[in-house]
Order: structure tokens, then C-alpha cells, then sequence
């Protein structure tokens, strides 16, 4: 193994509390990851699996209750190297059963009041994130200049206002924002979907942060404005190198922009592996889950046959109820007689079968 | 022959803008041509899909067809009767035939409602049945739309947004509607939710014969449901032919530039090739100053290419769409 990757998640848990079930939600449900240091790490998954809500763990944003309870997340830079969550187990206390966590203690006031001093020098500096709805994450009574510089001044050693602005005017620049000059003074609501996102993408990448978050980044885009967009991202990666982890659920554009690929369901990772045996078609042992997400975009043939497209029978897994045995059980059409019962009792862990090729499946396991 | 269950001619939906408050007096208003001048028409069980950019006019054609907005000009025949400009009266009953399937349903259900009140309503709007009648219509609608029957007294937010969809499609189908339009009935679902959604509408109509204007932006699902395709730009349609036709052989600068976007189609190799294509310069379009002549001059590659002729920019020879043949329309000077 070469250096440490930019981000380690370890069994993080991130629950909620539903007043009215009287249960928790089991958000994220003991999800390990990696991304090493220029890597682009695809997560993809239905809504409801977990993904926003892991991306929200790392930066610290989850402010309902219990929240994030336990699990390491080790992030590494070429200025700091932590545990994110260090010394906070203190404020938690977990009452397991047979594994499973039935009940949570936690100190919330005092947990953020800890977490914070660690995060409040990472966040938007060396942890960035680009939200899913770009005009809502932009200030519509600010102009968008204006809130670029304003992160610059925060963030980085340049506190000194020309000296920012001319930062954020090369940054839109960068980002192909047409007339950077003239758009510096434009408010949100005056650009279009394209540039708004292209203007997030300029704010986060500002101050160089290590590690760049983006959720969802091209969802409710133009399909010639989602492709320009995921261009512009091949084009920084390529020349700034920067470390990403890209939620999508969009698999030509995880397939596109990412190195390797996780897929997570009902808040844990099924299967994580490089993109090129993930999703490529024809690679032989691949989750019933990732099979049946690839089946259901649109292909070519079957379009050229009119037909249906194969859909994923059921909905996205409750986490209010996870079931004992695989999570994906009700909706799987690969069970076979032989596994039937070992997939109805007992939950799969995650295991290597390849190099580098980790699965959450009976089937690939004897 | 399968009957024309829809024709438009020449429609035209022109919107005025208004610069301040006093504008009104002033007469300074300027008109955006949203919908300018498009035909096509729609034969019983067939699907015309309707592609392009936001704001170039898609859900404006699908909101005048229903007549929730007033045509500026133009002809709607539906179900061989002009419907341009009947009255409010004759238009309830015709709701009763011509649905739309609205994009945002959060916003098209009424969160203070239940799903069983949201179907009746619809129902007894348009029909004079007994309650148990009503009742027996809202199972059979459950099972057409594959909705598990415990959903009924859940709110529209308890829903899942596949379960929501099929909410909509059942209220469009409760009253009886052989004329859909669905207006991005896939836009933010997921992959595998979407394919619910595609596979349920292409049941329902091959079982019950329903015609649908697909309006979306996503070109696979357009080109995998409808039988003819219109390809839209700044309310004019460029292109229209057959979905396979308009797919594979693209006539239309513009077309073709839609299609060669999809990134599922390219690899990386002619990502760099696709790259060159729309390089260019790629404005936003203004609407306050429309070009002379061709609308799509400004982004067109083979405008350029073909050293700028006058042709393209002359305000009096504003393509008009042309048949090359097999059924398929264009509206360009240089077709490729």
C-alpha cells in the first residue's frame, strides 16, 4: 500500500430518531470507504440509500438527533491527518443486541461542541462540498462574485478584498463562465441552472480544498449542459488532480468521471470496486443490485426493440426495518434454491473476490 | 388507418413581459414567442415525444394543447373538433378525455389530502356515480397503476416519488382520458424508479389504446417510448420524424449535437471528437433579440464550417420544415 488515502471511513453509523415510529432510521448503517489522494470515488444507489447522508457525516452537517453515533473517519492532507470523530465516543452510549444497535445515548451538546473545534477548520477549506440544487446553495441577495470572494477571504491567507476577487475572477474563468467580469456582479437569479452550478463548482475548488464532495451535481441539468459540466470536471481533474467523491445516480456519469465505484443500498456498501469492472457490461461476477441498476437505464438494444426496460421490482429498503438476513432479499431475482435460505437469515459481510473487487453477496461467496 | 386523435396547426403562445409597474401604461411590453408556429399531429395509441432544452418550449405546447393557457394563435383539433377557442363549459367535459401528468407532483397532489380523497375527487368531478361505484373505480385504478391498497389513507408525503407518480398517472386515468400528456414524468427519479414508471405507461396504453405527447429531456427515454419524436428549439420544432430515424440519423445540426450530449453513447475516444462538435460558442440564447433568419445561427457548427453563409441570417428565409423523405421533417438549410 502506498500513502494513506485522503479518506478512510470505518463502519460509520449515522442514525435518526422517527418520534411518531418510535424507532430509529438507519440512514447509514456501518458504510466503510476509501478514496485515495487523486482518485475519483463514484457512490451510487437509489434514493434512500444513504449516500447524501454519508457525504453530510464527513463535513459534520447532520444536525438532527442522535445523528452520526460511531464509526472513524480518517482524513488526510498534505497539512493535517485525524480521525474526524476522535475522542467523541465519550458522548455516545450504544446498547447493542446480538450486533445491532436497539438503543442510543448521546451527549448531543457536548459532542458538537467538540466536533466543531475539529471541523470549523476543515470545512470549506479542506473539506468542500457542491450541493445537489445549486440556485438554493447560492445566496440570491448576494451577487455571485461576491460570495466566491467571500470564501476565499474566509478559507484561505488571501484576506485582503482585490486580492480575492481577482482569485474568484481566474476561478470563474477556469470554470468557462463566459465574460467572467460581467457575471461577477450578477445575482443567482440571473444566471442560468448551468452557470449556477458552474459558479458552485468555482466557489468550492477556490480555496484548493483536498478533498471535494459534489452531490448530485448534474441532476435537473439539460442533457447538453449535463455533458458540458461533466467535461468541465475531466478537464480539472486532469489538470488540478483533485480528490473526489461524486454521488450520482446517474451511472454514465459515475462511469465517466470515476475511478472506482461504490454501491451502496439501505445504508451499507454492497459492492466497491474500479470502475472498469464495475460497470462495464459482459464482467461476470457483479450484486444482483448493480446488475439490476445497470439494467434499468435505457440501452440499446432495447430500445432498438421497443421493449420494456427492466425495472427493479419493490421500493428502496425502510431502514426503520431492516430485515435479519440481505438487505436487497425482497427485491433480489438472483436467488437461488441453494443460498435461498442463508440470503433470508443472515446478512452477507462485505468480502474481496477479486483484486481490489469487495461484494456484499451470497452468490459469490461458498 | 389509425385515426388523428390531435392536430395542431400553426400554433403560436406568445407571452408578454413587463419591465416595472407602469409598463402596462406605457405599451412597453415585449412578447416572447415561447410556442412559435409549430404543427404536428397525433394518431389514436401513438406516442409523438417532444425533446429539447429548458425553456424552449416544450411544457408551453403541452399546457396550451389542454388549454390551460390561451392560444395566441393557431388551431387545436382534438378528436376531429376545434377546440382553439370553446368555452369554459365544453372544455370540463373535454378534460374528461385530455389529461396532463404534471412534472413537479409534490406540488400537483395536495399535501392536505389523502390518496383515496385525491382519486375520488377526481372521479365524482367528472362522473355522477354512488359512493360504492367510486370505491369499486379506485381499486381497479390501484391495480392498473400496481399500487398496494394500504397507500390509500397515507398523505401525498408519505408516498415514495414512484409511488407518487403512479398516484398521478391513477387521477389521470380515473377520469377516463385517452389523451395524455406527460409532461417529464421521469425528470428526478431514480434510474430503477424511472424504468417503473416508462414500463407502466407502456402498459396502460398498449391495454387501454391511450395517446401520449412525452415531453422530456431525457433523450433514451424518449427514443425507447414514442413512435415519432419532434426535436424543439426556441419554440419551433427542428426536426420530426421517426424515433429511430431521429436517433440514428439526425438531419439537424442541432439534433445531432442533443444526441451526440448523451454520455452513456460516448466512450472516452469520441468524447474528444463529440467535444469538437459543440465546442464553439455556446450562449444562452437571448430571447429579447432574436437572430435574423435561422434561430440556431449562434451555436450552429455548420454554419461556421460552411464560412457563414447569408442564407442562414437572412430574416426572410427562416427554414421552414421540409420533408427528405421516409416520413421525416427538417428545418434546415444544410441538412446533414
Amino acid at each position: 500500500m502506498t500513502a494513506a488515502p485522503t479518506l478512510k471511513i470505518e463502519d460509520l453509523h449515522t442514525y435518526f430518531y422517527s418520534r411518531d415510529k418510535e424507532a430509529f432510521i438507519r440512514s447509514v448503517d456501518g458504510v466503510s470507504l476509501e478514496i485515495a489522494k487523486g482518485e475519483t470515488l463514484g457512490v451510487v444507489g437509489e434514493s434512500g440509500s444513504g449516500k447524501s447522508i454519508t457525504a453530510l457525516s464527513v463535513l459534520g452537517l447532520i444536525s438532527a438527533r442522535p445523528g452520526v453515533i460511531s464509526g472513524k473517519i480518517g482524513f488526510k492532507s498534505d497539512r493535517i491527518q485525524k480521525n474526524l470523530l476522535q475522542d467523541l465516543d465519550d458522548f455516545v452510549k450504544l446498547t447493542t443486541k446480538g450486533g445491532k444497535i436497539m438503543a442510543v445515548s448521546k451527549d448531543v451538546v457536548g459532542w458538537e461542541r467538540k466536533a466543531e473545534r475539529v471541523m470549523n477548520k476543515l470545512r470549506g477549506k479542506e473539506i468542500t462540498m457542491i450541493f445537489q440544487n445549486p440556485k438554493s446553495s447560492l445566496n440570491p441577495f448576494m451577487s455571485v462574485g461576491k460570495q466566491i470572494t467571500e470564501a476565499i477571504q474566509l478559507h484561505t491567507s488571501m484576506k485582503t478584498e482585490p486580492e480575492a476577487k481577482e482569485r474568484a475572477l481566474t476561478w470563474l474563468d477556469r470554470v468557462k463562465i463566459d465574460s467572467p467580469r460581467l457575471r461577477f456582479d450578477n445575482y443567482p437569479h440571473g444566471l442560468s441552472g448551468g452557470m449556477c452550478q458552474r459558479a458552485m463548482i468555482a466557489m468550492a475548488l477556490a480555496c484548493e480544498p483536498s478533498l471535494l464532495i459534489a452531490d448530485e451535481l448534474t441532476t435537473g441539468l439539460d442533457a447538453t449542459i449535463q455533458s458540458k459540466i461533466v467535461d468541465l470536471l475531466l478537464e480539472l481533474k486532469s489538470q488540478l488532480g483533485i480528490t473526489t467523491m461524486l454521488i450520482s445516480h446517474d451511472i454514465s456519469i459515475i462511469s465517466r468521471l470515476s475511478d472506482s465505484v461504490t454501491v451502496m443500498y439501505g445504508g451499507t456498501v454492497f459492492e466497491y470496486g474500479p470502475t472498469k469492472d464495475l460497470l462495464s457490461a459482459g464482467f461476470a461476477s457483479k450484486h444482483p443490485y448493480t446488475s439490476a441498476l445497470l439494467a434499468s437505464v435505457p440501452s440499446k438494444q432495447s430500445i432498438r426493440e421497443k421493449g420494456y426496460l427492466q425495472a427493479i421490482e419493490g421500493d428502496v429498503l425502510d431502514t426503520i426495518n431492516v430485515p435479519e438476513g440481505c438487505r436487497f432479499y425482497g427485491r433480489c431475482n438472483q436467488v437461488t434454491e441453494k443460498i435461498r435460505e442463508k440470503c433470508a437469515r443472515h446478512e452477507p459481510d462485505l468480502r474481496e473476490i477479486g483484486s481490489g473487487h469487495k461484494v456484499r453477496c451470497w452468490l459469490y461467496f461458498d | 388507418m389509425a385515426k388523428t386523435i390531435l392536430e395542431v396547426m400553426d400554433l403560436k403562445k406568445h407571452f408578454t413581459h413587463r419591465r416595472g409597474i407602469f409598463s402596462t401604461f406605457k405599451e412597453a411590453q415585449q412578447s416572447i414567442p415561447a410556442v412559435d408556429g409549430v404543427s404536428f399531429y397525433i394518431k389514436e395509441n401513438e406516442t409523438l415525444g417532444v425533446v429539447g432544452e429548458s425553456g424552449c418550449g416544450k411544457t408551453t405546447i403541452g399546457r396550451t394543447i389542454l388549454r390551460l393557457e390561451k392560444p395566441t394563435s393557431g388551431k387545436i383539433i382534438f378528436d376531429g373538433k376545434d377546440i382553439t377557442s370553446i368555452r369554459t363549459n365544453e372544455l370540463r367535459q373535454l378534460r374528461g378525455q385530455m389529461q396532463m401528468i404534471f412534472q413537479d407532483l409534490d406540488a400537483a397532489l395536495n399535501p392536505k389530502m389523502r390518496i383515496r380523497d385525491i382519486l375520488s375527487e377526481a372521479i365524482t368531478v367528472h362522473h355522477r356515480i354512488s359512493d360504492a361505484e367510486v370505491e369499486k373505480r379506485i381499486s381497479d385504478l390501484l391495480e392498473q397503476v400496481n399500487l398496494k391498497k394500504t397507500k390509500l389513507s397515507n398523505f401525498p408525503h408519505e408516498l415514495s416519488g414512484g409511488e407518487k407518480r403512479r398516484v398521478g398517472v391513477a387521477r389521470v386515468l380515473s377520469v377516463g382520458a385517452k389523451f395524455i400528456v406527460a409532461d417529464e414524468p421521469t425528470s428526478a427519479l431514480d434510474v430503477s424508479i424511472q424504468a417503473q414508471v416508462v414500463n407502466l405507461l407502456r402498459d396502460l396504453q398498449k391495454r387501454l389504446g391511450l395517446s401520449y405527447l412525452f415531453i422530456s429531456h431525457d433523450l433514451r427515454v424518449v427514443e425507447l417510448i414514442s413512435n415519432k419524436v419532434a426535436v424543439m428549439y426556441l419554440g419551433k420544432i427542428v426536426e420530426m420524424g421517426l424515433s429511430d430515424r431521429i436517433a440514428n440519423k439526425a438531419s439537424h445540426p442541432y439534433t445531432h449535437i442533443l444526441w451526440s450530449s448523451l454520455l452513456e453513447k460516448q466512450s472516452k475516444e469520441t468524447a474528444q471528437k463529440a467535444k469538437s462538435v459543440h465546442a464553439g460558442r455556446w450562449g444562452v440564447f437571448d430571447f429579447e433579440r432574436p437572430t435574423a433568419g435561422c434561430r440556431f445561427v449562434p451555436r450552429c457548427p455548420v454554419y461556421e464550417s460552411n464560412g457563414k453563409p447569408t442564407l442562414c441570417t437572412d430574416p426572410a428565409t427562416e427554414p421552414q420544415l421540409k420533408e427528405i423523405g421516409g416520413a421525416h421533417q427538417v428545418a434546415c438549410h444544410f441538412p446533414l
